[in-house]
């Protein structure tokens, strides 16, 4: 499975007065890894929301592969079959086990329930949980609760992953692991993935970064030192 | 059905939100099988009540406001002894209210040569003669400690108990008969009766009677067995609006109180429907979702709610003093439309929250830490 072709251009989004991204336009070739870097409210996450269609842009467009971002007939269908998202938290629901938070898309896929437990089963395999299946989040450690929240990204096998800090909250040994984690998953299925993240092992994991400045895309295609465009 | 389990489990998250969400329910569907069970009950009774002995047909006035408030002329008797079909026809007089300690005790005047009477069994004692003397039904001789030679008072006059009879049903064994005289005199109704029971003559059919009846004396009701009673009463309808309403009430009651416990839950859990929004559900598969919250609470509520409310129905004969004659009828339809409404208030109570829930924006949420 390819990955997806996502194309930006002139992409603003405007809340009030505050112009949270100005003109941003960029490219992302199926398969490609891109780092987003930048100061703590520099726009990173509302680009990835914008990207991934859970918020709408004042101008601009975004296509992902064929899709329309800005003018989805069924949004929902699009977050679920095209697009997988990591949040900087896991947003898991505490009163479900593992396998049943990384069933949720699969819920609204309307799989049967064979086929859901067979797909959550694989992909908790695929973050090393295979044997946490019935867990309950208040019973992982916070590396494996992202982990589950990276499974349930992976579930609807998506061809587009937007991941958002996702090591923010993680201490350096499950950083570590959860990077290995996700570029493993890249490599494997061709993934195309858009990653913000504040961590200095960002570039060494990316195929390049783009520095968001007060919403403005400063650099493009060129590899830059993160640790320079964090303050 | 997209989200049962994910459903179950949000409520056993929250079992004292949901235990008292269910409890609103269970008492306006308690409410309403109770007016219903105790509604099919008076109407059992009153059916029961038509069948005067073995009599046929049972005349009444017509827009009575209830059958023990109809008057009709003696006269009429003499006419209706002449109409081909009719084998005997005999007056009654309906006294409600005028034995002290039972007031849901009927007394009936009779005319002790009129085919009714000849239909009592007496197990001791024997029929009363004229003048002020009575014969009770057995169901109230125990209630009261009657026995043969003992007084009964009848809106404060002293009767003698001349015999103690059954006859199996429940109306009449749980009241009394006197002289027809002297029921007339009581009530101040010269010349005028209650009902008229009428018997038919042998291959004279009820439903012809009854068209004949109605087509020659414009004036009356004609009840014939197994029909409903409360066709005869304006106050057996008002009894059945006024049921109507109070279920409604109910109704509005337990869906306002669904509404605000899953609107409560729904603006607490904002992150939970951002999250089912951003991975894929659409706003029609959110809405379910809360629905199915909404109908599991109020189904939990509709369960606690038949037992109370067949527990409710007795209390509310009780409280009404109608134990006597009316015992609650809970019959499956019942249980089941009371199911129905618990569905129907789980529905219509998350209606709004469940729209609430599927307008969450997943960005403003998922941004929030
Ligand atoms: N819904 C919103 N309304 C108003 N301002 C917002 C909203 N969402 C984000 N912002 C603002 O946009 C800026 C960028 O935020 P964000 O995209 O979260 O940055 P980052 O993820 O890089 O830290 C911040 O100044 C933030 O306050
Ligand atoms: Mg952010």
């Amino acid at each position: 499975m390819a990955g997806a072709r996502v194309s930006v251009e002139h992409l603003t989004r405007a809340f009030g007065q505050a112009t949270v991204i100005d003109d941003v336009s960029f490219t992302v070739e199926p398969g490609e890894t891109v780092g987003l870097t930048g100061a703590s409210g520099s726009g990173k996450t509302t680009l990835l929301q914008l990207i991934g269609s859970l918020d709408q842009p004042t101008h601009g467009t975004i296509k992902v592969d064929d899709f329309d971002v800005t003018h989805l007939r069924h949004p929902a269908r699009f977050r679920l079959e095209t697009v997988g998202f990591v949040f900087q938290l896991h947003h898991l629901l505490p009163e479900l086990n593992a396998q049943q938070n990384v069933e949720l898309p699969l819920l609204a896929a309307r799989l049967s329930r064979r086929e859901r437990a067979r797909r959550s089963q694989e992909v908790l395999g695929e973050v090393g949980l295979g044997d946490r299946l019935k867990a309950q989040p208040a019973d992982l450690s916070g590396g494996e609760r992202q982990r589950v929240a990276i499974a349930r990204a992976l579930a609807g096998r998506p061809k587009l992953i937007l991941a958002d800090e996702p090591t923010g909250a993680l201490d350096s040994r499950s950083s570590e692991h959860v990077w290995t984690l996700l570029a493993g998953v890249v490599a494997e299925h061709g993934t195309t993935m858009i990653v913000a993240s504040h961590d200095p092992a960002l570039a060494d994991r990316t195929n390049r970064t783009l520095n968001l400045v007060d919403g403005r895309l400063v650099a493009n295609g060129e590899r830059l030192d993160v640790r320079e465009a964090v303050q | 059905m997209i989200a049962v389990v994910p459903a179950l489990a949000a409520l056993r998250r929250r079992p004292g939100r949901t235990f008292l969400t269910s409890l609103g329910t269970a008492l306006g569907i308690a409410t309403i099988v109770a007016l219903l069970a105790v509604g099919q009950g008076a109407q059992d009774a009153g059916n029961q009540f038509f069948h005067l002995g073995a009599s046929d047909l049972g005349l009444f006035q017509k827009d009575a406001a209830d059958p023990t408030t109809s008057i009709l002329p003696e006269s009429l008797l003499t006419t209706l002894r002449q109409t081909p079909g009719i084998a005997a026809a005999t007056p009654l007089i309906l006294l409600v209210g005028d034995i002290k300690p039972e007031p849901g005790a009927i007394v009936f005047g009779a005319d002790p040569g009129g085919f009714l009477l000849h239909r009592l069994v007496f197990t001791s004692g024997r029929m009363f003669g004229q003048g002020e003397q009575a014969v009770v039904g057995d169901q109230l001789a125990a209630q009261m400690h009657l026995r043969v030679g003992g007084t009964l008072t009848v809106a404060r006059r002293r009767l003698l108990v001349t015999g103690i009879f059954h006859i199996g049903v429940a109306f009449q064994d749980g009241g009394a008969f006197v002289p027809l005289a002297l029921a007339q005199q009581i009530s101040g109704r010269q010349s005028e009766a209650t009902t008229i029971a009428v018997k038919l003559g042998v291959g004279t059919r009820p439903a012809a009677a009854t068209r004949f009846l109605t087509r020659r004396f414009p004036g009356i009701t004609v009840i014939g067995e197994g029909q409903e009673a409360p066709r005869a009463g304006a106050n057996a309808q008002l009894l059945s609006k006024t049921s109507f309403v109070i279920a409604v009430l109910a109704l509005l009651i337990g869906g306002i109180g669904v509404m605000n416990t899953m609107l409560m839950s729904v603006v607490e859990r904002r992150a939970e429907f951002a999250l089912l929004s951003a991975v894929g559900w659409s706003a029609v598969q959110i809405v379910q979702r809360v629905i199915v919250e909404g109908v599991l609470t109020t189904l939990l509520g509709a369960m606690v709610g038949l037992l109370f409310g067949v527990i409710g129905a007795q209390l509310l004969v009780r409280a009404l003093g109608a134990q006597a004659f009316v015992s609650p009828h809970v019959t499956a339809w019942a249980l089941g439309r009371a199911l129905l409404i618990g569905v129907l208030i789980g529905v219509v109570g998350a209606l709004y929250p469940a729209w609430r829930a599927a307008r969450v924006s997943p960005a403003r949420v998922l941004a929030q830490r």
